[in-house]
């Protein structure tokens, strides 16, 4: 019943996650929630190796290391809601812990001296490594989120989601603040 | 409408080739439209539809990712489209995300909020939503304001329509001109001759054939039919001006007896009536009543002719009888011509299938006319022969013979050879037009031939020979008694005077006479006496003649009677129906009593 018709059970949550977008644009304090969102909505701008998934219904799995704010708005956002056929799972991990079997693994700015670690530790298992701060690229990962002007943004580096396997649609890169390539 | 109606052939058929034209091409151009405009629309706006998608799915990351700049950038795209007015993107929530308005074009009215998915046209624009959805996410709604003008397009399909009529009103004009020359022109002609025909009474006219198409068989049968009027009234003519000298002929024809009649009145009135005297006037008033009883008897031929009602009662006989009947007519006038007349008949009998009366007659004028156009003292010869399955009768004279011009022309009606003769019996000139037809009636021809002006001329009759001569007589009838030549006599006229003196006539010859005065009377006379002849009246009182006839053809004791019609009606109508009736002969008074004495003969 519900993938026959997912407008109208679809449409309140929709609703809900729309006004956070909406807010995060005024409102520092939503930032966590945009930073959600676009972790959500990342995944289909993404090409996802065949691998990646054992089955039709297996979840799509997003990590989240350090930033319980993120991870709570996350589940919000998720809850009942699908990437395609898949389920979408949110998964909180320790810094140590190893990333099998996530797909999306956001590590938060608490991370500091760690993330490169965790990020190295990350890709070879197949998982697209985002991450915030100012030098989020240069720690490895494939997107980083930055905030200029009150706006969340992102910049991209094609190179390094390569390196785990994934390729980036253009249409995502065409929004992106910054695209770092390979040989750049 | 009558002035539609008056319009020349040319300006009929110039607006048959516009009218037909024009609605051709209205007609076409307003289906073209009709299914253009729909055309339009549909293709307008699968092509709007189509720039929605693409500014959707373009601007998807851009409503995901929340970047107002990419989208703006992204909904500029649809500037190459110059009929898009302008555009907008909406977020999920109703937010106006990002705009596009066309350069030159005035800040335009957005919705507030996105409508339906689907298109909207509102006088020359058409408003578009179009629902934004990425991985069956949906993200917001694309919005575009586009020009709509099918109008435009009506108006060109118009200025064409203008021109192609234009030109076909050029080429109707060309085709108009070509008709003109080719149709028109030719039945103009022959209009214009007809009407100079008319106003000159002119039958030499001809109109000028300028084709040989149809027009040209027009033309041509036209103009025969010109010639044919011309010869028409020619002929009227020539006919017209023959009855003219007929009537003033027959007018002096007429007048002539008249002066002796009444001088003869006024001998016979004298106080001194000389014996002597008053029986050469009574034979000079019978002789004078005699010319006018044949010139009557002619008229009335001629108009028998002259109506197609001549005609002849035909049984087989003897043609010396009618020979010598028709000698004993015209011998006072070639005696008094004093004319030799020699007579060449064969012995035996020449038996021919005719009306001895009418045959008679047909000699009687040949004789008369060969006495008539001789000198006084000529000689005229009649003789019979039989060649070659026919009777052959030739009347020869010493007269003033024929031209060979005129030999066509004698038999038709109202010629007379000679103009200026002023004889008393000059005649009607119907004689031998009379004598042809009566002739041709017997399945005959007559001919003429002459010498030449001064050197006579010869009548040749030829007419069939009867198949089998009969030998015997009429079937036997109750025999005579006394007399052998005394006959049973019935005599009915409701005019006493007439009856009484006929029966006295009759009954001093020695008949058995009876008279009745009605039909009633006469009927019943008949059953009395059973007579052999009947002479009836047709308008009798009680019962009329027809009627009588009818009865005594149907009683036994008088069936084989010999009935004769005494009547004053003398056409050939009256002779029909009293021969319907059952008469054998038919009588007009003033009857001759010569007639009446040839006919109780014939028993």
């Amino acid at each position: 019943m519900i993938t026959l018709r997912p407008w109208a059970f679809l449409a309140p949550v929709l609703l809900l996650a729309a006004s956070f977008t909406a807010d995060a644009q005024r409102l520092e304090a939503t930032e966590p929630s945009v930073k959600a969102a676009f972790l959500y909505k990342f995944a289909a701008y993404i090409e996802w190796p065949p691998a990646s998934f054992a089955a039709s219904d297996a979840p799509f799995v997003i990590g989240v290391v350090d930033s319980e704010k993120v991870a709570v708005e996350l589940e919000k956002i998720v809850a009942s809601r699908r990437f395609g056929t898949h389920p979408v799972a949110v998964r909180r991990l320790k810094e140590d812990e190893p990333a099998r079997g996530v797909h999306l693994l956001f590590v938060g700015q608490r991370a500091g001296e760690h993330l490169s670690s965790i990020v190295r530790a990350a890709q070879p298992q197949g998982s697209l490594v985002v991450t915030e701060g100012e030098h989020g690229l240069e720690s490895g990962s494939a997107i980083n989120f930055v905030v200029a002007n009150d706006h969340v943004g992102f910049e991209v580096s094609t190179e390094a989601a390569e390196r785990s396997g994934h390729r980036i649609s253009s249409r995502m890169l065409a929004v992106a603040r910054r695209v770092v390539k390979k040989g750049t | 409408m009558l002035r539609r109606l008056r319009m020349s052939v040319r300006r009929k058929v110039m607006l048959l080739v516009l009218g037909t034209t024009v609605s051709a091409l209205a007609l076409s151009a307003m289906g073209l439209v009709i299914y253009d405009l729909r055309a339009y629309e549909r293709q307008w706006t699968q092509d709007l539809y189509l720039q929605a998608e693409i500014l959707a799915r373009a601007s998807a990351p851009a409503l995901s990712f929340n970047d107002r700049k990419a989208a703006t950038n992204d909904l500029s795209l649809i500037r190459v489209r110059p009929n898009v007015l302008s555009a907008a993107l909406y977020t999920n929530d109703g937010e106006r995300f990002a705009t596009y308005v066309k350069a030159g074009e005035k800040a335009p009215q957005f919705p507030s909020a996105p409508g339906a998915d689907g298109y909207r046209i509102e006088g020359n624009e058409l408003d578009m939503f179009h629902r934004v959805v990425e991985a069956g996410e949906p993200l917001g709604t694309v919005y575009i304001r586009a020009r709509y003008l099918p109008w435009d397009r009506v108006l060109d399909y118009l200025a064409i329509l203008g021109l192609v009529m234009v030109a076909s009103l050029a080429l109707a004009g060309a085709l108009s001109g070509w008709l003109q020359a080719g149709v028109t022109a030719p039945i103009l002609e022959v209009a214009r001759v007809a009407r100079e025909v008319m106003q000159r009474r002119d039958y030499s006219l001809r109109a000028k054939k300028s084709s040989d198409d149809e027009i040209g068989q027009l033309v041509d049968a036209f103009n025969g039919m010109l010639a044919e009027a011309g010869r028409r009234a020619e002929a009227l003519r020539e006919a017209d001006r023959r009855k003219d000298e007929f009537l003033a002929t027959l007018a002096h024809e007429l007048r002539n007896p008249l002066a002796p009649l009444r001088n003869a009145l006024e001998i016979l009135r004298s106080a001194r009536v000389d014996p002597e005297m008053s029986r050469k006037a009574l034979e000079m008033m019978e002789r004078q009543l005699n010319q006018m009883v044949r010139l009557v008897d002619d008229l009335l031929d001629v108009s028998r002719i002259t109506t197609g009602k001549l005609a002849v009662r035909k049984a087989v006989v003897d043609l010396r009888d009618a020979i010598h009947d028709s000698v004993e007519t015209v011998r006072p006038f070639i005696e008094a011509r004093r004319h030799a007349l020699d007579l060449e008949l064969p012995e035996g009998r020449i038996a021919v299938n005719g009306d001895q009366t009418r045959l008679a007659q047909v000699f009687a004028n040949l004789l008369h006319n060969a006495a008539k156009y001789t000198e006084p003292g000529g000689r005229i010869t009649l003789s019979v022969a039989v060649e070659a399955g026919n009777a052959v009768v030739r009347v020869r004279d010493t007269g003033i013979g024929l031209d060979q011009g005129a030999i066509g022309a004698i038999f038709d009606m109202f010629v007379q050879v000679d103009r200026s003769l002023t004889r008393a019996q000059a005649g009607l000139g119907v004689g031998l037009t009379l004598a042809r037809r009566l002739v041709a009636l017997h399945d005959g021809t007559i001919t003429a031939f002459s010498a030449g002006a001064g050197k006579g001329s010869e009548f040749v009759v030829r007419l069939p020979l009867a198949e089998a001569p009969r030998q015997s007589e009429a079937p036997a009838r109750p025999a005579p008694t006394g007399d052998p030549n005394a006959r049973r006599i019935l005599l009915a006229d409701d005019n006493v005077d007439f009856a009484n003196s006929l029966g006295q006539m009759l009954a001093s010859r020695g008949h058995e006479v009876h008279i009745a005065y009605d039909g009633a009377e006469a009927l019943a006379e008949a059953d009395r006496f059973t007579p052999e002849i009947a002479f009836l009246d047709i308008g009798m009182p009680k019962v009329h003649g027809y009627e009588v006839a009818r009865r005594l053809r149907e009683k036994l004791t008088t069936s084989e009677c010999l009935l004769v019609a005494v009547t004053g009606w003398g056409q050939e109508d009256d002779r029909r129906r009293a021969w319907e009736a059952g008469f054998d002969r038919h009588l007009v008074k003033p009857v001759d009593a010569r007639d009446i004495e040839a006919i109780i003969k014939e028993l």
